[in-house]
């Protein structure tokens, strides 16, 4: 036997074991099996770990803002979606991810958690009616805000916003208080999606609400809070404590 | 071949060696011992062995220092050809060596094999036994990854409790004050040379006295051992009886072989076992869980009342042990067979049930919050289904406030506390409002840190959960 | 045995010989003991607890609990990432802190802190945390460890050094008890 033919031979053994160990099903993958926390950038992974709990899988169904619906998606911009997420919304039941607030994410993964639900966007909103601006232009007048009330919301909510026909109450004291101005706004002009709350252009088919008229309809939610909400016995009341933090 | 013969003979003149080997492979052990339930200690041995070179093999490359030890198993799962496959040989063979000896005493145990005059190959395998258990715990912390890293904080908490010399106790575990480099090097030298090369000694001392003493008989109900006539009833058997090799060895031989495959296989289809994330206490988001053969532990530390803890931690262990060394000396007589030893019989199911159950628990760990639960698994859509605004923010601070850590909706989220699916069937908005304010029951209070609107946004959502059509829970004290 | 070893000259020399060894190996175990033993006394003669600092106060905001991370006072050059240490800062109010270690009292697990729900899980066996450290519920004894602390030139600075266990804390820690 010459020495290249033995040289082959050995070449051609190894080369048999190299291919069984690529298709041993025990062999382990290339990443390390457990990436550290601040290594995970997979979109899916993030949000399924740190969103889903709240604002449901995929962005839908969750009893928190429907991420993934087209109308929030072309009403609210990146940056207020970078915002919220890092920092939370005080005093409502969003809290911060960012770890410069006290959250378990970086800046990094805060990026990719925006694009991702940006993703779910695909073209712009349907109708391609433009939706009021995310942040209110100014303050709200809530009488003016009684009246488009009574246009756009009684129909479902009732008259006096307690709940009607189609819709529950929307003034509930421990509502309020646990919903910001602007997550108000948000419901009004996105709808609830799970519940078949129209958004801004259905409330009243063919006449959708004006910029105006959705700032007046949060001002006029907004003076139904209580100053005390969620006391058990309304009558006695605390003497030396505010009602929400 | 007759060069081959010259050459043993050659040797055996001077070594000398032969004439024993002969001996020892031919001696006459009863027919009755030649049974495939003879073969557990033997493949224990072939398994240490498999350990012994996948182990030198592993340390070639392994680098026994905490800043590196993580890196060079990545270097060993992914760039050295098959050095993946030498990982899950030995982390497999752990597996089945633990196995094995744990079989092999029972064996020895329901055949009665410990008794007179075999009292100390037992003691002595009750060493083994205790070498195999601490050269796999060792073995789990030279993976060195956050298991190993939190399971050592677990030992040092351990050994913490010590009274008086505690805090010393945990400082020579540690060799140092924190889990480090010097942890790491100790327990290195304890897996490498400590206690493989006491393991070495006493299976030796062990089969030395297997060969001396000859193999157990098979036991028969109603021949009771007794220390003036056994010695006499047993060369009795073993004149009657076959010679070793080659009447016995066979079944060693083909079991043993189907072991190695085994472990073989294994390897191969599941893999190496970790190593898990990096050994980083920085890295808070562990949930640290032992290895397979001490899941049992970890639910036994959850399980206990807190004031038992202490007690049950430091001196379990010495009295399992105290009563494993004297079971030869207590029973050194009578019968042998399991069928009129029913204590032994019992003793031996009660004690594999109680493990079986803790290590069957550990692996749902019912009492551990899963602490990604509030931000990671969806209110099913069913729960959220015709809620009002209210409801669903209720929903919202159920999330939001940890609780679905503890308590399963719609079949995800923790065990802590009981799943929440028909709670509205049980309590009354009243007693839901004393029990998420006040706790108890193992549930911690929250009325700090829920605000009134939240509690009852929270009670709101709870009193939705029960299927529909069935009565809310009814407070009987009102009309 | 009695018959064949007389007390002899050669008997009463292995006797000797015996004894020599003996007392060499007695006088070498002390080295070999007190090496093993050297983890008893810190290091170089220095305490294992020293005070490290935590970082500038800005880094807590007032009413927050948030994660920091030391570097041990006592390491050796390849103790790696092992020897950053974290812990919970909890700030109460301008001066006031509270330094919590990572490690559960239970058996040393990494405790994790809600924000949310005010409280510390244990994701081992379950133990839960108060804000303040106290015992919610679970199978801990007693509180979370607390660390010694003061405030240094703006620096928040703990004494810190050791694994946190129920020997180490005895002086130091309070048993802590539920004040709700």
């Amino acid at each position: 036997m010459s020495g290249g033919d033995l040289w082959s031979r050995i070449a051609a053994v190894a080369g048999a074991l190299a291919l069984v160990s690529c298709d041993l099903p025990g062999r382990p993958g290339p990443e390390p099996e457990v990436l550290r926390p601040e290594q995970v950038l997979d979109f899916a992974t993030l949000y399924s770990q740190n969103c889903a709990g709240c604002h449901g899988e995929e962005g839908r169904g969750g009893a928190a803002v429907s991420l993934a619906d087209p109308v929030y998606l072309a009403y609210a911009d990146d940056a207020a979606v970078r915002r919220v997420t890092a920092n939370g919304v005080a005093h409502t039941l969003m809290p911060a991810f960012a770890r410069s607030a006290g959250g378990m994410l970086t800046d990094k993964q805060i990026d990719v958690l925006v694009r991702g639900i940006r993703a779910w966007a695909g073209g712009s909103a349907p109708g391609g009616l433009k939706p009021p601006a995310y942040t209110a232009a100014g303050p709200g007048d809530a009488a003016r805000g009684a009246a488009a009330y009574q246009t756009f919301c009684a129909r479902c909510h009732g008259p006096d916003g307690k709940g009607g026909s189609g819709g529950h109450s929307i003034v509930d004291g421990s509502f309020l208080a646990l919903i910001s101005d602007q997550g108000l706004r948000t419901a009004v002009v996105t709808g609830v999606p799970g519940l078949d709350a129209p958004d801004w252009r259905n409330d009243v088919p063919g006449r959708p609400m004006t910029e105006e008229e959705v700032t007046d309809v949060v001002a006029w939610l907004a003076s139904q809070r209580t100053q005390f909400p969620g006391r058990p016995y309304p009558s006695l009341q605390p003497k030396n404590q505010g009602g929400t933090q | 071949m007759r060069l081959l013969k010259a050459l043993g003979a050659w040797l055996d003149f001077r070594l000398r060696l032969g004439e024993g080997i002969r001996e020892a492979a031919t001696h006459p052990i009863p027919k009755s011992s030649a049974s495939w339930w003879y073969v557990f200690g033997s493949a224990a041995l072939t398994v240490f062995g498999i350990q012994v070179v996948t182990g030198i093999l592993l340390a070639i490359v392994y680098v026994p220092s905490a800043a590196q030890a993580w890196s060079s198993l990545q270097v060993l799962n992914h760039d050295l050809t098959l050095g993946w496959f030498l990982r899950a040989m030995h982390g497999w063979a752990s597996n089945f060596m633990v196995a094995l000896v744990l079989i092999h005493m029972i064996q020895v145990f329901l055949f009665g094999a410990y008794k007179f005059p075999r009292e100390l190959t037992w003691i002595v395998g009750v060493f083994l036994l205790l070498m195999t258990l601490g050269m796999a715990f060792t073995g789990q912390v030279l993976r060195f990854d956050q298991d190993a890293y939190w399971g050592l904080g677990i030992g040092a908490s351990i050994t913490g409790r010590v009274p008086v010399i505690g805090g010393a106790l945990v400082h020579l575990l540690l060799g140092g004050p924190i889990i480090g480099g010097d942890t790491l090097s100790r327990f290195f030298a304890l897996h490498v040379f400590i206690i493989p090369g006491l393991l070495i000694g006493f299976v030796g001392l062990h089969l030395l006295m297997v060969l001396k003493l000859g193999i157990n008989e098979w036991p028969m109900p109603g021949r009771i051992v007794r220390r003036e006539t056994y010695l006499k009833e047993y060369e009795q058997l073993t004149h009657e009886g076959v010679p070793f090799v080659p009447d016995a060895i066979w079944k060693d031989l083909v079991f043993g072989a189907a072991i190695v495959a085994a472990i073989g296989v294994c390897a191969a289809v599941f893999g190496p076992f970790g190593p898990k994330g990096q050994p980083d206490p920085t890295i808070i988001q562990a949930s640290p869980r032992p290895d397979f053969f001490f899941l049992w532990l970890f639910s036994l530390l959850s399980l206990l009342p807190p004031q038992m803890e202490t007690p049950v931690l430091l001196l379990m262990p010495p009295v399992a042990i105290l009563i494993l060394l004297l079971v030869p000396v207590l029973s050194g007589e009578g019968e042998k067979h399991w069928k009129k030893r029913p204590v032994a019989v019992l003793t031996v199911l009660v004690v594999a049930v109680a493990l079986g159950s803790f290590t069957h628990l550990a692996s749902t760990t019912p009492w551990s919050p899963e602490m990604d639960a509030w931000s990671g698994a969806p209110v099913p859509i069913s729960e959220l289904k015709g809620r009002s605004a209210l409801e669903r923010r209720g929903a919202l601070v159920f999330q939001a406030k940890q609780c679905r850590n503890c308590h399963r909706l719609g079949r995800e989220g923790g065990m802590r506390g009981p799943a929440l699916d028909e709670v509205a069937l049980r309590l009354t908005s009243d007693q839901l409002i004393r029990q998420v304010l006040q706790g108890g029951g193992n549930m911690p209070a929250y009325g700090k840190n829920l605000s009134p609107a939240e509690t009852t946004a929270l009670v709101a959502y709870l009193e939705t959960l029960k299927p529909a059509g069935r009565a809310p829970a009814h407070d009987a004290s009102q009309p | 045995m009695s018959e064949t070893l007389k007390p002899t000259r050669r008997t009463m020399l292995t006797r000797l010989g015996i004894l020599l060894n003996a007392g060499i190996g007695a006088v070498l175990a002390v080295p070999v003991v007190s090496y093993l033993l050297a983890p008893l006394r810190g290091k170089n003669g220095a305490p294992y607890n020293q005070w490290v600092k935590l970082g500038p106060l800005e880094q807590f905001p007032e009413g927050e609990t948030r994660l920091a991370t030391f570097r041990n006072p006592v390491v050796r050059p390849w103790d790696g990432q092992t020897a950053d240490i974290p812990c919970w800062v909890r700030r109460i109010d301008a001066e006031k802190f509270q330094v919590f270690a990572i490690n559960c009292a239970h058996l040393g697990c990494p405790v994790r802190w809600f924000a949310a729900s005010g409280l510390f899980m244990c994701p081992c066996h379950g133990g839960v945390y108060y804000a303040d450290g106290s015992r919610a519920s679970g199978p801990p004894e007693r509180g979370l460890f607390e660390y010694e602390h003061k405030v240094e030139d703006g620096e928040l600075v703990i004494l810190a050094g050791q694994l946190p266990t129920l020997a180490a804390q005895d002086r130091t820690g309070r048993r802590k008890t539920c004040d709700c």
